[in-house]
């Protein structure tokens, strides 16, 4: 209790809440930019940290981390555009929403629910960080290549009308993916003796492209043919979630909060694939599963708990393992290891007083969040009141901006308008993008955990049918796969029937 | 273009892309060693074969059976397009050139030069607006705005021009 009062008064003195705070406001700033990543938020902020005790530069870490990883949601619900990866699927409800004038609405949701599943994946890692963190190492390649198989089967759910050009797109994701320099073999694939082509399309410059490309055209297409449709975005009000919209969904978010922390405690995955099962989940077991990707609050409630609640599982290993999630935690890690903490079994130990520290300094960046986003929900939805095509332009040059920026290289500017047109095309042939995203996300560790899987087992799929987890997983993407197909047979099969009736 | 036609051309273009991205994997892409070892070649190679099937049983479901899939692009994604008029295939021309020209600039201009050239194109040749005001607040406001917030405060670099340097 000492450690714990010791580490409470070293998180709460001025400088510790000051620079956790402006972590979040970092964080929040790059995670809403689409093509700034929060990754690159972590490493401006990691020099900020030399100076400063442990306590406060582990809490500016974390809070750059948390804000970003919530500021995804607010392009994504403003302009149908995420932020980072993980806001993926907040954008199916959640710009629908915006465009029926609930962008506030949906706003104040994805941030208290965020705030909901960050605290919530906390406590979970404080109680059972021991278990958690020995059942999530007990995932091998096998497990974890099952694992992505089953969020791969949710491609199905987000097809729209067809199951077949849902399939195409995830396809079509999971190719381009493939081009650059093989991993595993450092062979070249598809680059064409060129030197920018071998690292390959970038998933947030593919996400630019796809999302914002669209968009741009679209605005400036209408301005030009049809000036008298070119308005506003939506209406502009707002207000915020009540307490009954939070309560209904009370349950989903309880939900989506352990399926994102238990997500998150396996390395090598992260809040994308979370945030898609948990859409699909809710999607899934709604009432009215037929209004998703209409403006459902449901859809924006799930992802959005579930990518932040992945913030606390990545800890688990991170703290009891030192084995980072993803490259955002690998710089929490350098962090951490810079001020002389070394993540591991004796990290409980020998800096109990640091620890306790950072969970507190978690609680703190979520409040911090959950303030300054409710204050700039009242400016960021003013962001509409701005003409569509002006709104396009700044769009455009953000863009860019966030395209060059990855990796200083124009070559990704390019890509992002190549592939912006190509998903421009793909639409106008209705063809559904959301999978090639979905396929992008899991398509490098979906072949990479294979064939580890198979080179560990020198080539016998016994791996793949040997472990109890692996055939849950799979027999959940099969099941996945079976609902959908007896859905959509249904949904054939009743137009036919109301034409028999009216006859 | 009707839908059961569109889905005809979808099916075709992509049917003949999948057979020269699977030709050109099995023709540049090494095998594996064998012993377990999944190559480069197996994964891209495998799409490839697996679009193509897809393709074609787009192709039978449209052309033989003469079902056409429903009409929207799919859960959530931008608004499909309702009608695919000349102006909207022009106006995705026009945005493709302006970004490889924005591109192109940025890398020999730089981003203080390039930015408001590009924003001057839109709004004066592209969207032919001619309020001066909108169109002097929106170049000078872009370029400076995003100078100032994402070089100066953030320290994030912005492209240098490689024939002159301003910034």
């Amino acid at each position: 209790m000492d450690i714990f009062l010791q580490a409470l008064a070293s998180a709460m003195t001025p400088m510790a809440i000051a620079s956790i705070g402006l972590g979040a406001l970092i964080g929040l700033i790059f995670g809403s930019i689409p093509g700034l990543t929060f990754t690159v938020a972590l490493a401006l902020a990691l020099p900020i940290t030399f100076s400063m005790d442990p306590v406060p530069a582990i809490g500016l870490l974390l809070g750059t981390y948390i804000g970003g990883m919530t500021g995804g949601s607010v392009s994504a619900i403003l302009l149908g555009i995420p932020g980072t990866p993980s806001a993926a699927a907040t954008v199916l409800d959640g710009h629908p929403m915006t465009k029926q004038g609930n962008a506030s609405i949906a706003l104040g949701t994805a941030v208290i629910v965020s705030v909901f599943g960050g605290i919530f994946s906390l406590i979970v890692m404080i109680v059972s960080v021991d278990l958690v963190s020995r059942v999530a190492i007990s995932f091998g390649p096998a497990e974890i290549f099952a694992l992505v198989l089953f969020g791969l089967s949710t491609i199905c759910g987000l097809c729209g009308g067809s199951l077949i050009k849902g399939l195409i797109s995830g396809a079509l994701g999971l190719m381009i993916m493939t081009v650059g320099l093989d991993t595993i073999d450092g062979v070249q694939r598809m680059t064409f003796g060129s030197v920018n082509m071998m690292q390959g399309v970038n998933l947030l410059v593919a996400m630019i492209g796809l999302f914002a490309v669209p968009f741009i055209i679209e605005a400036f297409a209408v301005k030009t043919s049809m000036p008298e449709k070119s308005q506003r975005i939506s209406r502009v009000k707002a207000e915020l979630p009540s307490i009954g919209l939070l309560g209904r969904n009370l349950w989903l978010m309880i939900k989506c909060s352990i399926m994102g922390t238990g997500i998150g405690a396996i390395p090598g995955t992260g809040g994308a694939i979370a945030s898609f099962l948990a859409y699909d989940h809710a999607k899934r077991f709604s009432k009215k599963p037929e209004t998703f990707g209409k403006g459902n609050i449901e859809g924006v409630v799930a992802p959005e708990t579930a990518n932040n609640a992945v913030t606390g599982g990545t800890l688990i290993p991170l703290l009891s393992l030192g084995i980072p999630g993803d490259p955002a935690t690998a710089i929490v890690l350098a962090g951490l290891m810079i001020h002389g903490i070394t993540p591991g079994p004796a990290l409980f130990m020998n800096h109990a007083g640091e620890v306790y520290g950072m969970y507190v300094a978690v609680v703190l960046a979520y409040l911090w969040v959950l303030g300054l986003q409710l204050v700039g929900i009242r400016l960021f939805v003013h962001v509409l009141k701005i003409p569509r095509e002006l709104l396009a332009v700044g769009v455009l040059v953000l863009c860019a901006i966030g395209a060059f920026s990855i990796r200083n290289s124009v070559f990704d500017i390019y890509s992002m308008g190549a592939i912006g047109v190509a998903a421009y095309v793909l639409v106008s042939f209705r063809v559904p993008i959301t999978p090639i995203i979905l396929g992008m996300v899991l398509g490098p560790t979906l072949e990479n955990e294979f064939r580890t899987a198979m080179m560990l087992s020198m080539g016998d799929p016994e791996i793949f049918y040997s472990s109890p987890t692996v055939l849950v997983f799979f027999s959940l993407a099969l099941l996945v796969i079976g609902l959908q197909a007896v859905s959509e047979f249904k949904a054939k099969k009743q137009p036919k029937n109301e034409v028999k009736a009216d006859a | 273009m009707t839908n059961s036609a569109k889905d005809v051309a979808l099916s075709l273009s992509l049917l003949a892309l999948s057979a020269v991205w699977t030709w050109l994997v099995i023709d540049t892409i090494p095998t594996g060693w064998g012993h377990g070892d999944i190559g480069p070649r197996a994964f891209p190679m495998v799409l490839g074969i697996i679009l193509g099937g897809l393709c074609i049983l787009l192709l039978i479901r449209t052309y033989l059976l003469g079902r056409t899939p429903a009409s929207k692009a799919g859960t959530g994604d931008v608004d499909a397009i309702e009608e695919a008029s000349s102006e909207r295939w022009g106006s995705m021309i026009l945005v493709a050139v302006e970004i490889s020209a924005y591109g192109f600039l940025l890398q020999k201009l730089g981003f203080l030069i390039a930015t408001p050239i590009l924003i001057l194109f839109v709004l004066v040749i592209h969207l032919r607006l001619r309020s001066w005001k909108t169109i002097l607040g929106m170049t000078l406001g872009m370029t400076l705005g995003c100078w100032l917030f994402f070089e100066k405060l953030l320290g994030i670099y912005l492209a240098n021009g490689s024939w002159f340097n301003i910034g």
